[in-house]
Formats: C-alpha cells, sequence, structure tokens
C-alpha cells in the first residue's frame, strides 16, 4: 500500500544542509503495524511529515518516490494531496493539541473534518462522530462529544486525535510518539485500542516511538532510523532476537532487562552526532566498535525481508 | 541492616489550586469561590536507609515529586515529619541545617531548564562550594575538572556554556553540581526520562558508579519500572497520593500482592515481549482533587468489594518484608493474579 523509495527530505538552513530523511525505503501493507524507532533528531517525524506532504521550508524533497497504492505523491499536485491527507492518509501527533483547536468543541472538530471531505448531512456526520469515539473507547460518547478539549485528560485528548484520524477510514495511519507524554495504564489503553482497530478494519499503521518496548509487543516489522536513515528493518522477532546492525544490537543490549540485575549496563558509547557533523560514509562509524577503513564508505542496505546496511554486520553473539 | 537516613512519618501535603483569570472574573461577579484543594500526599511512610537505593514509581501526579522535595526539605509538608539522620528536618537550626541541605541534593528531569545558560559550566558546578566554604576559590577550577571527569565528560570543556552541550552531557553537568559540595544522599526526579535511549544506559551506569565510589544513598523516581528493577534494592509503589506497596524489588516483581501493582507490571513495555493482545487495566486516573472515597484504585479495579468503596485500606506487613495496602489480605482466600505472559512466539 505504501512504498517509500529513497526519499530524501533536506532541510537548507543557513548553516548548512541538514539531510533529516536521507534515502529510507520502506513499505507498509494493508493491516500492518511497522513499528519506527530512533533517538531524537534522527529523523522519525520528518519521515511521517513528507508521507503526509507537510514538510514547511526551508525543508523539502530532494529525491526518492512515495507511493501510495501505486501513485508517486511526490508528483502529485496541491489538491490531490489535500484530498488524500485526512481522507485516504492521517496523522496523530505527540501532543493532541496539534489536531485540536482549545476554542471548538469536539463536536464541531469532528462534524467538519466529515464535511470537510464527504457530501454527507450533519446528522449522518455526527453520528459518524459519535461512532468513532465510541471506536476509540470514550465512555458516554454521544453526550461527551459536546465537550472541550480541556475538560478532558491528556489520555482522553489523545483519544479524541485519534478518533478524528479514523474518521473516514483511512487505509494508513502515521501515529508520532502519541502515548509518550501518557502514563503506562493509559498508554496501554489506547495501544490496545489502535491494534485492535488495525485488526478490524484493515489499516495500515507507522508507529513512530523511541521505545524499542512499545513496538515490541505493537508491531509486526519494525525499523531502525539513525542518522537519516534506515539502518536495520525486518519481522520484529527477527531485528530484535537477531540483530544485525552494530546499532541495533546496542539499543537491545542496553535495554535493563537484557542485563543482569544490578550489573552495568552494556552501553552504547558516544552520542549521536549533530545533524550537519554527521561522520561520512557509516554515520555510526565514531561511535561504532567493529568500524574498519571500509566504513568510510556509505554502507548499502542488503537484500530480503531482514535487511540492514552495515559492512560487518553481527551474529547473534554479537561476532562478525 | 543499616540505620535509617531519612523518613517521612505521616507526610500529607495539599495544595490550593490557584482559580485562573476566568475563575476569578467569575468570583468578582458572584459566582462560588473555585478554590479547589489537591491532596498531593495523604499520610506517607517512607524510610530509606543509609546506602540504599529506593525506587518511588507511580503515574502522572501521584505525588512522587511532591515527596521527594519533601524529603529532601524543599518543601514543607502540611503534616507528618521528615527525619533526617533521625532529626525532626524542621527543628535544625544553623550549621546543622544547612549540612543537612548539602546532604541532600535533588537531580531533575530537564537538565536544560535546571541549568543557569548564561553561566559557564566551571561557574556552574564550582558556585556551591566556594559559596559554602567547603573549599577555596582558587581550587575551584581543579575540583571541577575532577568532577567533570568522574561524570564521563572532558575537563576541557569547564568554559563552554549548557547550550553547547548534549541532553546526555548536560545532564552529566547537572550531576557533577550536585556532587560538589559531597552530598551522601541523591534525589533522582526523572533523571533519565528526557534521555534518548542510548544514553539513558550511559547515565544509569554513572549513577550505580557514583553509588559505589561515594557511598551514596539514593531516592529514585522513575515512572520506568524496568529501570526501578535494574537499580533499586526497594520499591515504593504510589497511587494517588497514597504508598499502595512498598517492598525488596526482587519480591514485588516476582509477586505483586496489590492489584494496582500487578496492574502495572503487566503493562511495562519489554522487549521481550511481542506481539502482545493488551488487556489494560480500566478507567482514567482520577483527580487527585476529588479522589475516589475508600481505596482510591477501587473504580479500576477488577477485585473491587463493598468495603473498597468505604474504608481506606491500612499499609500492613504482608510478608518477605513487603507492605501493601488492600482489603484482599484480609480475605481468607485471595483471589490470584493472572499474570499473562504474552509471548506468542509459535513459529
Ligand atoms: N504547587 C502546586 N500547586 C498546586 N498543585 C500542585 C502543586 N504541586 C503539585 N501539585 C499537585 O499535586 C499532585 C502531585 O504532584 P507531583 O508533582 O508530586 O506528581 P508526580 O507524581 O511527581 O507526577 P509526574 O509523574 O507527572 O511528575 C498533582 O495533582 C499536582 O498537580
Ligand atoms: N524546520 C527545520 N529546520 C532545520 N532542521 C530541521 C527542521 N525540522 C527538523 N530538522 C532536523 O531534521 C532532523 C530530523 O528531525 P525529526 O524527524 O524531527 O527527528 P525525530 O522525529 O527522529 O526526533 C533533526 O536533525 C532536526 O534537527
Ligand atoms: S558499517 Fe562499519 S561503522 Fe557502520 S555499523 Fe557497520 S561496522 Fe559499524
Ligand atoms: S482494597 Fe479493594 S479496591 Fe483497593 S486494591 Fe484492594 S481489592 Fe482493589
Ligand atoms: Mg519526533
Ligand atoms: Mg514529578
Amino acid at each position: 500500500m505504501l512504498d517509500l523509495r529513497e526519499l530524501q527530505t533536506h532541510f537548507f538552513t543557513p548553516a548548512g544542509v541538514v539531510k533529516a530523511v536521507d534515502g529510507v525505503s520502506l513499505t507498509v501493507n494493508r493491516g500492518e503495524i511497522v513499528g519506527l524507532v530512533g533517538e531524537s533528531g534522527s529523523g522519525k517525524s520528518i519521515t511521517g511529515f513528507s508521507i503526509i506532504g507537510l514538510v514547511d521550508p526551508p525543508g523539502r524533497n530532494v529525491g526518492g518516490q512515495i507511493l501510495f497504492n501505486g501513485e508517486d505523491l511526490l508528483g502529485a499536485p496541491e489538491r490531490r494531496l489535500r484530498q488524500l491527507r485526512g481522507n485516504r492518509i492521517a496523522m496523530i501527533f505527540q501532543d493532541p493539541m496539534m489536531t485540536l483547536n482549545p476554542v471548538l468543541s469536539i463536536r464541531t472538530h469532528m462534524v467538519e473534518t466529515v464535511l470537510a471531505h464527504e457530501k454527507v448531512g450533519r446528522a449522518e456526520a455526527l453520528r459518524r462522530s459519535v461512532e468513532a469515539l465510541e471506536m476509540v473507547g470514550i465512555p458516554d460518547a454521544a453526550r461527551r462529544i459536546e465537550s472541550y478539549p480541556h475538560e478532558f485528560s491528556g489520555g482522553m485528548r489523545q483519544r479524541v486525535a485519534i478518533a478524528i484520524a479514523l474518521l473516514h477510514r483511512p487505509d494508513l495511519i502515521i501515529a508520532d510518539e502519541p502515548t509518550t507524554a501518557l502514563d503506562v495504564t493509559i498508554q496501554a489503553q489506547i495501544l490496545a485500542q489502535v491494534q485492535k482497530l488495525c485488526r478490524e478494519l484493515g489499516m495500515g499503521l507507522i508507529w513512530i516511538s523511541h521505545d524499542l518496548g512499545v513496538v515490541a509487543g505493537l508491531a509486526d516489522r519494525v525499523a531502525v532510523m539513525y542518522a537519516g536513515k534506515i539502518v536495520e528493518q525486518g519481522p520484529v522477532d527477527e531485528v530484535l532476537d537477531h540483530p544485525r546492525h552494530p546499532y541495533t544490537q546496542g539499543l537491545v543490549n542496553s535495554a535493563p532487562l537484557a542485563n543482569e540485575r544490578g550489573k552495568p549496563l552494556r552501553q552504547i558509547r558516544g552520542a549521536a552526532p549533530p545533524p550537519l557533523q554527521r561522520p561520512q560514509g557509516c554515520a555510526f562509524r565514531t561511535r561504532c566498535d567493529h568500524a574498519t577503513d571500509r566504513c568510510l564508505q556509505e554502507p548499502p542496505e542488503s537484500e530480503g525481508v531482514h535487511r540492514w546496511r552495515c559492512f560487518h554486520p553481527r551474529n547473534m553473539e554479537g561476532r562478525a | 541492616m543499616s540505620e535509617v537516613f531519612a523518613e517521612a512519618v505521616g507526610v500529607s501535603r495539599r495544595f490550593t489550586t490557584e482559580p485562573d483569570l476566568a475563575e476569578r472574573i467569575a468570583v468578582k461577579l458572584g459566582a462560588r469561590d473555585t478554590r479547589r484543594v489537591v491532596h498531593a500526599l495523604d499520610g506517607v511512610n517512607l524510610a530509606i536507609r543509609r546506602g540504599e537505593v529506593v525506587g518511588l514509581v507511580g503515574e502522572s501526579g501521584c505525588g512522587k515529586s511532591t515527596l521527594g522535595r519533601i524529603i529532601a526539605g524543599m518543601l514543607p509538608p502540611s503534616e507528618g515529619t521528615v527525619r533526617f539522620r533521625g532529626k525532626d528536618r524542621a527543628r535544625l537550626r544553623g550549621q546543622e541545617a544547612r549540612q543537612a541541605r548539602l546532604d541532600t541534593q535533588i537531580i531533575f528531569q530537564d537538565p536544560m531548564s535546571s541549568l543557569n545558560p548564561r553561566k559557564r559550566v566551571v561557574d556552574i558546578i564550582g558556585e556551591a562550594p566556594v559559596a559554602h566554604g567547603l573549599i577555596p576559590r582558587k581550587d575551584k577550577a581543579a575540583l571541577v575538572a575532577g568532577l567533570l571527569e568522574k561524570v564521563g565528560l572532558d575537563p576541557s570543556m569547564r568554559d563552554r556554556f549548557p547550550h553547547q552541550f548534549s541532553g546526555g552531557q548536560r545532564q552529566r553537568i547537572g550531576i557533577a553540581r550536585a556532587l560538589a559540595v559531597n552530598p551522601e544522599f541523591l534525589v533522582c526526579d526523572e533523571s533519565i526520562a528526557a534521555l534518548d535511549i542510548s544514553i539513558q544506559a550511559q547515565v544509569i551506569n554513572l549513577f550505580m558508579q557514583l553509588r559505589q565510589d561515594l557511598d551514596l544513598t539514593y531516592l529514585f523516581i522513575s515512572h520506568d519500572l524496568s529501570v526501578v528493577h535494574h537499580i533499586a534494592d526497594r520499591v515504593v509503589i504510589m497511587y494517588l497520593g497514597r504508598v499502595v506497596e512498598s517492598g525488596p524489588t526482587e519480591a514485588i516483581f516476582a509477586a505483586p500482592n496489590h492489584p494496582y501493582t500487578a496492574a502495572l507490571l503487566e503493562e511495562v513495555p519489554r522487549i521481550d515481549r511481542r506481539h502482545r493482545s493488551f488487556q489494560p487495566v480500566k478507567g482514567e486516573i482520577p483527580s487527585p482533587i476529588n479522589p475516589p472515597s475508600g481505596c482510591h484504585f477501587h473504580p479500576r479495579c477488577p477485585f473491587a468489594m463493598d468495603r473498597c468503596r468505604v474504608e481506606r485500606p491500612a499499609l500492613i506487613a504482608v510478608g518477605g518484608g513487603q507492605e501493601s495496602a488492600c482489603h484482599l489480605n484480609d480475605l481468607a482466600e485471595r483471589p490470584r493474579f493472572t499474570q499473562t505472559d504474552n509471548r506468542e512466539k509459535t513459529a
């Protein structure tokens, strides 16, 4: 359904060109949940914004393709993009107030969203809105739709944002860390709903997160981003049980539960380089224990369902 | 066992919320005063022994930071007593009070907002020990260089400003600043929450190393149960201003007594739990302005009984060093928690 090919989105800042997304290839099938993980600044959000066509200047797409049901969105006219956005493709943000206007009731938000994209009457629009709220687990939805955003807790607002994203039964939802600010029990409630909806409605989902644990529980496939590139991707069990890229392996090994209680965690040394000071060749080179002269070149992506970008991939024991 | 180092006894803390502008206008026009009382802490007991790491967990707004600040002496309790090395903190005066303040340092979540952006690192770290007469001014540069090294930063960075560092490095600066006054007790309030995944492990390791090298005692506040499991000797779980369970880390993780603890453990995201079918606890976290009667957890508890709606359960010993506040412990036979292990790894 979604097929990103060598997507490149760069920001042309006075200080230099920030290659936020630099050659990302990723597919999402109907009903599939893909987890996109990586540290802050690795390009996760900009990948999402690129798909939905919301990259603002000085950012701009400079290469690649975004095939959505076979149609290249990068060449598509603005009118067509507007049509797809919010209709076939929807995005959920970390802060639900990005979607919600504090002075409008939930009812206004939802009914207007339906009417903007479809020729239906108000009564039908309202019926669908209430149904969407029920779907994300808002109790007493017919009454609570009259509320304003501030009358809801953070978790409820996030549910409303998800309900709005669901209004047109999109084919694809891009969720950018929507539960990061929420508590564990509330996060679990939302994960449960989202999972159920994908299964029942056959929606594809890109779940952006910096938490490998959340992605492990939710996703079918996982893609690990580092410095603007996907350095490893594949089925969740494959990638987390047999990571091949040293960065993925470092992340998996540094999780507290993968270490003996009370003992030092196996840590990745150093920190991600600032975007304008990325090392040439493999960007992970300066933190990698296995780097050689070869790594001064850009490692190509390997082939197969489980693939990686590394000249010296590891096996399970961490050896080459 | 070592002696109790810091202790909260029957501590309660209430805050009065200030009305916002619209509410103030409404009151002027004759509406009822909407000022409300938040019960941030409600009769909390907590003892931390010398050299111990106590993990304090619970969901947003349950009172973790408030308790941390009260134990650190930064905030007075509305009721109850805080003891520091056996003495009532509120009664300390002069040199003793000053020493207690220096001995306890808090490390916050957001390293940026707790560092003065206009000061150089050398002053951020070195100012307090000079001001308190712990070292002569001429030794400041050397002290700072040593501290930077201790927290894993290059001493040559001492003339830089906070914005010239990454998040992880700024957190290290915050830790070095806290260590500069030779504290014995660190209160870490979500100190790793804002850091990147690959940096969290580094800072956790640093805390564990410092504990060994400097014999520190920690109150480690975190919502991340897997981190608390890793570093804490004892865990204290709070819900809406009350302690609901406490005990040795391994005992609690192996066999939680309180239904809320069980629910939390069930929901921790872990990389070894794949393809989960989530079965979360129902319901919202209630507001501390108007908490539910009896056991605060009763509207969300799958085991709630009539008694739970009216009677507050006391925190009682339930064996193995564990304490729990739940009426189920009075039943002849208590229900078992179903631990769902979701590893459906059938190939
Ligand atoms: N100065 C204050 N005025 C009014 N209410 C306050 C004040 N400080 C804290 N509270 C309230 O007291 C309760 C406990 O707050 P506290 O900051 O201790 O929570 P916490 O457990 O640390 O939460 P988090 O995980 O979000 O940091 C909350 O309901 C909070 O809104
Ligand atoms: N408006 C912008 N101008 C310049 N650089 C930007 C802008 N937005 C994002 N970037 C840069 O793009 C990179 C990727 O950002 P982002 O996708 O938001 O990261 P993530 O979501 O993985 O944390 C970062 O280096 C970020 O600083
Ligand atoms: S390509 Fe080289 S530097 Fe990059 S991850 Fe692989 S071994 Fe390390
Ligand atoms: S006291 Fe009652 S409501 Fe509270 S946790 Fe125990 S069983 Fe549940
Ligand atoms: Mg982001
Ligand atoms: Mg707090």
